[in-house]
């Protein structure tokens, strides 16, 4: 137990050097992979594979689907018809058993997405969630206190727009599609693509865009 | 505020509850942490474990742990105890194969220092 520590800190790690001698956590990681690798219930090569996978996954391909259906009014609707297959369209594979549901904000609706009992979140097309996302403060206030929430994150939706929160769950995933922002008729689908973040999908932001000073 | 509240809200269940200001922290995954990620993802596409038996079995490590065992911790601790009760793994041969493991470190475990 001599080198775990509390991972729920915010200052950055000490690097991490080759010869430094596993922690407990870690070496229990090692030795259920390996001893279920020798009883043939997977092959150590998909853990591998998946590493990759993971690694491929960021927001930039959430942000490409934002983009199309800003500009594609066709597939904003299938899109919303039906997530998973939606984002399909685009080449962005599904590895895992999830459905997905996106949420078009409008003028009239926000909406923030959250996993109230754990972190479920779209990993498919964001890819993991940032920590703040699955510690006690975001899912326990998300569900009933949404506007100083959103307050906290420097947004601030106007008092006669609906804010609704969801609820992920194992099997159903949500993805926020932000309202276009003013002024962007001009770009084109990448540079719209290059707006769209992270937080903006997972509804904490607004999609904002400055046009640059002439 | 009577004892009924811990059956009716398990550990997992935080959502309404009061909580501070939110630290908006991120970190990169450590290497094992990544690993143990992919790890849960190749169990539940061998249909081992599930993302929900992952979940519950989170929760069923209890308040203390869930409080104080980082995000992947609770992951593999969770992993073991359910291979534990499939009867896929045993205690004992997870402790051998732990110290087995360590014991490739052993050059290091003299001079390591915590």
């Amino acid at each position: 137990m001599s080198d775990h520590h509390d991972h729920d800190h915010d200052h950055d790690h000490a690097p991490i050097t080759v010869d430094e001698l596993p922690g407990y956590f870690d070496l229990m990681e090692t030795a259920v992979r390996e001893l279920l690798v020798e009883r043939k219930l997977f092959k150590a090569e998909e853990i591998r594979r998946q590493i990759e996978v993971l690694d491929s996954r960021t927001p930039a391909l959430g942000a490409k689907v934002v983009a199309r259906a800003w500009t594609d009014p066709a597939f904003k609707s299938r899109l919303l018809e039906n997530g998973r297959s939606g984002c399909e369209e685009l080449g962005i594979t599904f590895y895992d058993d999830t459905q997905l549901i996106v949420l078009e904000n409008t003028g009239a609706v926000h909406n923030l997405i959250v996993c109230t009992l754990c972190s479920c979140y779209p990993r498919p097309v964001l890819g993991l969630p940032p920590d703040w996302y699955k510690l006690k403060p975001y899912r326990a206030r998300a569900v009933h206190e949404p506007r100083a929430v959103l307050e906290e994150f420097g947004t601030f939706i106007p008092g006669d727009v609906e804010i609704r929160v969801s609820d992920s769950t194992a099997i159903i995933r949500y993805l926020v599609l932000p309202m276009r922002p003013e002024g962007t008729e001009h770009l084109n689908e990448t540079q719209l693509a290059d707006l769209v973040t992270r937080d903006a999908m997972i509804g904490v932001i607004q999609v904002a865009y400055k046009r640059e000073a002439a | 505020m009577g004892t009924e509240n811990l059956v009716r809200k398990l550990p997992n269940d935080i959502g309404g509850d009061e909580a501070g200001k939110i630290e908006r922290v991120e970190h990169v995954l450590l290497p094992w942490e990544k690993r143990c990620h992919a790890l849960a993802d190749v169990l539940d596409f061998h249909k081992i474990i599930n993302t929900e038996e992952k979940r519950r079995g989170v929760e069923s490590l209890g308040a203390e742990m869930i409080g104080k065992l980082s995000y992947y911790e609770r992951w593999i601790v969770a992993f073991a105890n359910i291979l534990f009760q499939k009867g896929i793994l045993t205690p004992g041969e997870l402790a051998v194969k732990m110290s087995e493991v360590e014991g490739r470190f052993s050059d290091v475990s003299s001079t390591h220092h915590s």
